[in-house]
């Protein structure tokens, strides 16, 4: 039985921040400097604006489908969109409530014919406040079973 | 900073040449362990020629540029992208961003990042073809968002 929505933690760590900022070749001292987020009018160093992708390492793909049960085959599914809202950047030390739910799930007909099938994962991360800080919306798209090409 | 004005565009910023080893970084950092853009044996059984780029990897750098742009990323309101090519080892990604809006402290710029490069042998590709487009809203002067200081 598919649940509504996973309740999980994103932790906003330090090492993480820097980690994840490299990745993206990023040199902005906000991240790496807290003197300088402070300087930038951050209260330490702050996470880079896609940072909010590593909710990987907290809740799998596996389960994710397990339990909001998409049903997608991964062997069709490609990343068409991703789309960020926010009210502020994390900063470090901060542990994030996160919460996830599938927001869109519609088919609509391929220009190459066969059915393309939209499903939108929503996480919304509010602080230890309550209040929101960001949203993630991650849209997979799945391709027909035929193509028709 | 300057107002940007209403059309113009931020010099343009290129990323590069991806190496595989960067794609790997960006598995361990953001947690997307999909083999199909680690592992060339596993891609190549899927029917793709090599390995690439997870899409939010070019995401991640057109995030880079456009908060360079602004004077930072406190302002961000909105990032959005759509995937419209596959980004692969040994590719450039230039980003680029047109100011579509701007007025009442807020900016809207269109960006796109575009790859270039051969790509893969037996693809044949364009020396350079649109990878993403997509959408930045931001503020405009208050580097910090509301809030910013968070916990």
């Amino acid at each position: 039985m598919a649940e509504a929505s996973i309740v999980f933690k994103l932790p906003v760590e330090r090492a993480k921040i820097r980690e994840f900022a490299l990745a993206v070749g990023e040199d902005n001292p906000i991240y790496f400097d807290a003197e300088a987020a402070r300087m930038a009018g951050y209260s330490d160093i702050v996470a880079p604006p896609t940072f909010s992708v590593t909710q990987m390492w907290h809740l799998s793909r596996e389960e994710r489908e397990e339990r909001l049960g998409a049903n997608l085959d991964y062997a069709r599914v490609l990343h068409a969109e991703q789309e960020f809202q926010y009210k502020r950047l994390p900063v470090a030390g901060e542990t994030l409530d996160a919460t996830m739910r599938i927001s869109r799930d519609v088919t609509k007909q391929g220009r190459r014919g066969g059915e393309l099938r939209f499903v939108t994962y929503e996480s919304r991360f509010d602080d230890a406040a309550g209040e929101e800080v960001l949203r993630a919306l991650y849209t997979l798209v799945q391709t027909s079973k035929d193509p028709g090409e | 900073m300057t107002l940007p004005e209403l059309g113009s565009s931020f010099p343009e910023r290129t990323f590069g040449p991806l190496g595989r080893v960067d794609i790997v970084r960006y598995a361990g950092a953001s947690g997307d362990f999909n083999p199909i853009h680690i592992d060339a044996p596993y891609a190549r059984a899927t029917g793709a020629p090599d390995v690439f780029a997870m899409g939010m990897l070019p995401a991640g750098y057109l995030a880079h540029a456009a908060s360079d742009w602004l004077g930072g990323p406190g302002g961000f309101r909105r990032f959005k992208v759509r995937f419209a090519a596959r980004v692969w080892p040994g590719d450039l990604l230039a980003c680029t961003g047109l100011v579509t809006k701007v007025g009442g402290g807020h900016i809207s710029v269109a960006v796109t990042a575009f790859r270039r490069g051969e790509g893969p042998e037996d693809l044949s590709l364009p020396d350079q073809e649109i990878a993403l487009t997509g959408e930045i809203e931001a503020e405009l002067g208050s580097s910090v968002g509301e809030g910013g200081n968070g916990a």
